[in-house]
């Protein structure tokens, strides 16, 4: 779903790094408060599992596949601030060590999947998880996707307004709302049907282990 | 400070710097400097730049071309200063991995390098058995996996992705308690 490298204007990544780099900074002081011998290394699992979660393949029917990105996963489990960080050292690990995202795509791919996707699922979660664990754990993961995608289309589709040369051209991402929002949003409501079962799946799954790992 | 994270300032700056000069002469200048700056290592970073936006640019490029066409506005322009940016800023960053050790520039903060440190060491292992699983599904079926097939071997690496984090994750809990991490 991320953005690559060069598509985004500075007048969009700039007042973004500007916001991520302040829930940074929050995130951080807020996992540090609890940060011991437990929290750092389970920081640094969560976030190469949310690598490796990428890169599984979940299949389609007739063929397609799409990419789990374990966002709800990850919110669920262990709330909204800590999924953020692990999600965005993750892009940032894509980024600056793969290649893979891009630096000036960095702040708004964190903010979509990493800060509104997480907390759309711990809220999800939050709210109906008392009333319908298997409800809350697919509305969850469903919302991972969907609500980055929504933002994303919407960060894409604003480029040729906000940034075109004195003709009109567009000197960024060049196709417009009306094509962003179908073509990226439609298909994630599909891939978002996986992520949720992949989260109802991955919390039974994480639950039972966990049991078994405590004395 | 050191020269790695002076490195990283300048990546950042040519990244700022690409992302406001709008004119093609001028982005096929930096991706030639940035190519002249690779050495012997230019041919590889240009082939990884081009692997890795050609996809989604054709994509985006032939949309384009349509919507011209169909408003009957020239797309050469746009199209060779969106395409040049993107490879530019795609050969800028090949060249920062493969010059730069980010580790070394983001010492200034202990746990930022730890947590960096241990996420990428088991991303990369991670890496490997993801690998591992795919080729092990595709040797071992004689025909095309069918989907359940598939959701099973999903299912199965996902499960096992999930039992070695915690695993991991308790045992650098350990090795950083037994070390004295938190104490010094």
């Amino acid at each position: 779903m991320h953005i690559p490298d060069g598509f985004l204007s500075p007048q969009t990544y700039l007042p973004a790094y500007a916001a991520a780099v302040g829930l940074w900074a929050y995130a951080a002081r807020r996992v540090k408060r609890d940060l011991d011998a437990d929290t750092l290394p389970f920081l640094a699992a969560y976030t190469a599992l949310s690598f490796v979660l990428m890169m599984v393949a979940l299949p389609l029917p007739g063929g397609a596949t799409v990419h789990a990105a374990g966002i709800g996963l990850l919110a669920v489990c262990f709330g909204g601030w800590m999924s953020f960080l692990a999600m965005s050292l993750v892009l940032a690990m894509q980024a600056l060590l793969f290649g893979d995202g891009g630096v000036t795509a960095l702040p708004i791919n964190t903010l979509a999947m990493g800060f509104f996707g997480s907390f759309a699922a711990a809220a999800a979660w939050k709210v109906l998880g008392r009333i319908n664990e298997n409800v809350a754990l697919f509305l969850a993961g469903w919302l991972s996707i969907v609500v980055p995608a929504i933002l994303i289309a919407l960060a894409l589709g604003i480029q040729p307004r906000i940034a075109s040369d004195a003709q009109g051209a567009p000197q960024f991402f060049p196709l417009g709302l009306s094509v962003t929002l179908p073509a990226i949003v439609l298909p994630h409501l599909l891939v978002g049907l996986a992520e949720g079962m992949l989260s109802i799946l991955g919390y039974r799954y994480l639950k039972r282990l966990r049991e078994k790992l405590t004395p | 400070m050191n020269p790695d994270r002076v490195r990283l300032i300048a990546y950042l700056a040519a990244v700022l710097a690409v992302s406001i000069i709008h004119q093609p002469l001028w982005l096929a200048l930096g991706l030639g400097l940035t190519l002249l700056a690779g050495g012997r290592e230019a041919g590889s970073i240009l082939r990884r730049a081009i692997r890795a936006v050609l996809l989604f640019n054709l994509l985006i490029s032939l949309s384009y071309l349509v919507m011209a066409w169909l408003h009957a506005v020239s797309p050469w322009q746009m199209l060779l200063r969106l395409n040049l940016r993107v490879l530019l800023l795609t050969s800028l960053t090949f060249l920062f991995i493969a010059r730069v050790n980010l580790f070394r520039a983001l010492d200034f903060s202990r746990n930022l390098t730890y947590v960096l440190g241990l996420a990428y060491s088991q991303s990369l292992t991670f890496r490997r058995a993801h690998d591992d699983f795919r080729l092990a599904l595709a040797s071992r079926s004689l025909r095309r996996p069918g989907l359940r097939d598939r959701y099973r071997a999903s299912a199965a690496a996902i499960s096992w992705f999930i039992e070695k984090s915690l695993h991991a994750a308790n045992q650098s809990a350990q090795a950083l308690r037994s070390r004295g991490f938190f104490h010094d």
